[in-house]
């Protein structure tokens, strides 16, 4: 993380007409934009082109931000406006709203898998990330949204909550779902694949 | 007071973010303790909310903050002319 000072005067700077330092004042957060898009899209070049476009954004109404939220949380939220439009421009990716958000049922957990160190290099295998695209692809578009606003993005509830619009409560109740529906989308592939665990018990370590 | 696992399940996304009070943490881990199906749904959702946050996760095109750099650069030369 910059420090907060360097931020605010590079702000300055692009506002005061250096438009030159914007790149530089993006840059640290270029990388977490563009894991929020591609977890919204999940196609590399719309994720990109999302991307660049929001940025643009970002810098035609630089002068609106306002310092009361974090600026990485003022660019994700413009990011994923601007993913939400590409969506609407494809219709299929709604075609699932609203069936796996059904708050009204009781939560069972699919499978009780054994699934409980998983290291960090599993994700330097593409089937993990494909699997993780995969279950993200089975989850309303409210549950991914949450999701990669939280879990990806790095907002915090109430940074959340004002993003989308919604109660603090909505906020969690949401994520409590899509999280819990990953997890049991993701556990049977984790736990089915046995080198993974073989891995882990070369290279263990403790996630928290 | 002892937890039911339905009341763990809906406590463990507040729980993995420590957005719960000392006293339902105790509770939660106390349930833990005794449960192993709990302790495995904790600890593989947990997981999950790691992955997700792990930077190697979706990673950026070759070439992506060089393209990003310079459409940026056209868009402030356009509009300095």
């Amino acid at each position: 993380m910059p420090d907060p000072r360097s931020e605010q005067d590079l702000i300055q700077l692009v506002l005061s007409g250096r438009p030159e330092y914007f790149y530089e004042l993006v840059q640290p957060y270029e990388r977490r934009v563009f894991r929020a898009a591609y977890g919204l899209l999940r196609n590399e070049a719309d994720a990109e082109d999302v991307v660049q476009e929001a940025l643009l954004k970002a810098l035609r109404k630089l002068s609106t931000f306002r310092g009361e939220a974090r600026f990485s949380t003022w660019l994700l939220r413009i990011a994923v406006n601007e993913a939400r439009m590409r969506l609407r421009a494809r219709r299929w990716d709604y075609a699932s709203v609203s069936i796996q958000d059904d708050e009204g049922s009781e939560y069972v957990p699919l499978l009780l898998a054994n699934w409980r160190e998983v290291p960090s290099v599993v994700l330097e295998q593409r089937e993990v990330r494909e699997q993780i695209e995969k279950a993200l692809a089975e989850l309303s578009a409210e549950q991914r949204e949450i999701l990669i606003l939280r879990d990806v993005g790095g907002l915090n509830t109430e940074e959340a909550a004002s993003a989308l619009g919604i109660s603090i409560p909505s906020v969690k109740t949401r994520l409590l779902r899509a999280r819990l529906r990953m997890r049991d989308l993701l556990a049977p592939h984790f736990r089915s694949a046995p080198r993974w665990q073989e891995r882990a018990g070369r290279r263990r370590r403790s996630w928290f | 007071m002892v937890l039911s696992c339905k009341e763990v399940w809906r406590a463990i996304s507040d729980y993995i973010d420590r957005e719960v009070s000392q006293e339902i943490r105790r509770e939660i881990e106390a349930h833990l303790a005794q449960c192993r199906h709990c302790a495995a749904l904790v600890d593989s959702t947990r997981n999950i909310v790691i992955l997700l946050a792990d930077d190697r996760l979706f990673t950026v095109p070759v070439g992506f903050s060089e393209r990003l750099r310079r459409r940026l650069a056209a868009e402030i030369g356009n509009e300095k002319t």
